[in-house]
């Protein structure tokens, strides 16, 4: 069972391959944010080091957001074009998922929070169980302060990850029991999404290309007016 | 055997692919508008636009190769267009072309949005003896180019402020008639009287620039001063003066190049008076007229690979870290 997972949900780009015996190849860039130009020659790359053909690739896993939609939307249409090529499954998984994943030795309530600019932050909450995390909070798009008020009312230890926790810091230091994670788990990661779909894979809980949906969360601004118009007259 | 090219097009609000072979022969042309979505907020919407490609992107993929009768095996390349146009969309088409192109082991070609819509001409008149003038009139915009050879393009003129396609949306949006305003006010203006306002024709004496911002001006203007005058009349006369300056343009262009004929490109070389008109120019001054049908002007992926199969023969494919451009403007010289 070999997976390729690709992942372009933050500022950060990267693709990993993975098989039981864990990741074996990977590629990440969080510079220039070139995320459609990264993608296709990471693939070729990560398959040349892990020494596999391309064909080999019995799934491909891809973080469905919420993220910075452009960016997000790149890693979805070419995960989704590499599965439909190679007539394979796809697993499609949060980023938020997948950065709770890499805090999940913590028994602090983990919140990844990732910029989602305009001054709005994405979020969920999760806790540690045995083999991973669960999520115990729907994924939200906030204002800081907003986040920070919701936090502060838990009154938990809580573990602070993400580059919005990094962005907005000084929005969430008075809580009393917050923990900020430190700086590699800035952002979601291929190799999380790799280890993560593992297990799934092993489950079947698989999708077709066409079933994969990015996890918005936000609607576009156009609809918001709508709304707002509709809601008006 | 044929050579067969995929093409994808996602510029704009229209997701599209299909399969041509040896630059002419299209063997299938999908598109998926979303012209319905973007309806109620009067134009595109490029988050809205976005969304839609990516929702689209691989079943009209799989549509084209369906109705095609091909397999991945019988593709010569993957085409895609890179631009110009909505940063977003275009993002979506490339990433997605490049993966199949890596997965299939296939070239890629990237394609100039500007340069597929010249070629639509050849889809249905693959012989087309050059040079030929090609005016390339859509909602982003209006060009006059003059095409000696292929990828050999000389740009005699083009809009100085709104494109033909954005002057039709303005015009119908002050009238409130709906979006989008080329096909409405050109069925309207079947039952209006093109001669009952005289509307300017800027710049219609002096070289081959274009310029509509004037004329939209002058039809909010006219219909303030004279709210009486029926609808039909102003869209007929409005049409009647897009049409007259782009014609009279394109005819000169043709005469003074010496150019083999004239072919139509682009959405606007829908509308129906522009292409009668065309169509009489070919029969008062005999000047040769290429008028494509009506889906291969609108924005498709068929034009795509065709342009595709004469870039992969000029220039080779291009590389995997290709990205996109909204801003890529037509290889020209002056
Ligand atoms: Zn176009």
């Amino acid at each position: 069972m070999l997976i390729l997972g690709i992942e372009s949900a933050t500022a950060q780009v990267g693709v990993a391959l993975g098989s039981h015996e864990g990741v074996v190849a990977s590629a990440h860039s969080s510079k220039d944010r070139r995320h459609a130009e990264s993608i296709t020659p990471m693939i070729s790359f990560v398959c040349e080091q892990a020494n596999v053909e391309l064909t080999d690739i019995s799934v491909v896993a891809v973080d469905i957001g919420p993220g910075l939609f452009t960016g997000l939307r790149v890693g979805i249409a070419s995960a989704m074009a590499v599965a439909h090529g190679l007539g394979v499954p796809m697993i499609g998984v949060s980023s938020l998922d997948l950065g709770a994943f890499a805090a999940s030795h913590s028994s602090r309530l983990i919140v990844p929070c990732y910029d989602a600019r305009r001054g709005e932050v994405f979020s969920a909450h999760y806790r540690s169980v045995p083999g991973g995390v669960q999520r115990v909070s729907n994924p939200a798009v906030s204002t800081p302060d907003e986040l920070a008020a919701e936090l502060m009312a838990l009154s938990e230890e809580i573990l602070f990850l993400g580059n919005g926790a990094e962005r907005y810091r000084e929005h969430f230091e008075m809580i009393s029991g917050i923990e900020f994670a430190g700086n590699g788990l800035w952002y979601p990661s291929a190799r999380s999404l790799v280890e993560l779909s593992h297990p799934k894979a092993m489950r079947e809980e698989f999708v077709s290309p066409s079933e994969i949906e990015p996890l918005y969360i936000r609607l576009p601004d156009a609809e918001i007016n709508w709304k707002v118009r509709d809601g008006r007259s | 055997m044929a050579e067969l090219i995929l093409g994808i097009e996602t510029s704009c609000d229209e997701t599209a692919a299909a399969v041509v072979g040896d630059g002419h022969d299209v063997r299938s042309n999908i598109v998926s508008s979303q012209i319905d979505i973007h309806a109620r907020y009067g134009g595109v919407v490029p988050e809205i636009a976005s969304r839609a490609h990516v929702e689209m992107m691989m079943p009209v993929v799989a549509e084209a190769m369906v109705e095609a009768g091909v397999d991945k095996d019988d593709l010569a390349a993957i085409a895609c267009t890179v631009g110009p146009g909505l940063i977003g969309s275009l993002l979506i088409g490339v990433s997605a072309a490049k993966s199949l192109a890596l997965v299939w082991d296939k070239p890629f070609i990237a394609v100039n949005h500007l340069e597929a819509h010249l070629y639509a001409s050849f889809l249905e008149e693959p012989d087309l003896e050059l040079p030929v003038v090609v005016l390339l009139v859509s909602g982003g915009h209006t060009m006059l180019v003059l095409m000696e050879g292929h990828g050999n393009y000389r740009l005699l003129g083009q809009t100085l402020d709104d494109a033909a396609g954005e002057a039709y949306d303005k015009v119908a949006r002050y009238l409130g008639l709906g979006y989008p305003g080329g096909p409405i006010i050109d069925k309207m203006a079947m039952d209006g009287d093109p001669e009952a306002v005289r509307f300017p024709r800027a710049m219609v004496k002096d070289g081959y620039d274009f310029s509509f911002s004037g004329l939209k001006t002058s039809v909010v203007n006219f219909v303030r001063k004279n709210p009486d005058v029926a609808d039909v009349d102003i869209a007929a006369s409005f049409q009647e003066a897009v049409v007259d300056v782009l014609l009279t343009k394109a005819k000169r262009a043709v005469h003074e190049y010496g150019a083999k004929g004239l072919c139509l490109a682009g959405g606007v070389a829908a509308n129906s008076l522009l292409r009668e008109r065309t169509l009489d120019l070919a029969m008062a001054d005999g000047i040769e007229a290429f008028v494509p049908n009506r889906s291969m002007c609108t924005d498709n992926a068929a034009m795509v690979a065709a342009a595709g199969w004469w870039r992969m023969h000029s220039d080779g494919p291009a590389p995997l870290d290709q990205g996109a451009s909204s801003s890529l403007r037509l290889p020209t010289y002056a």
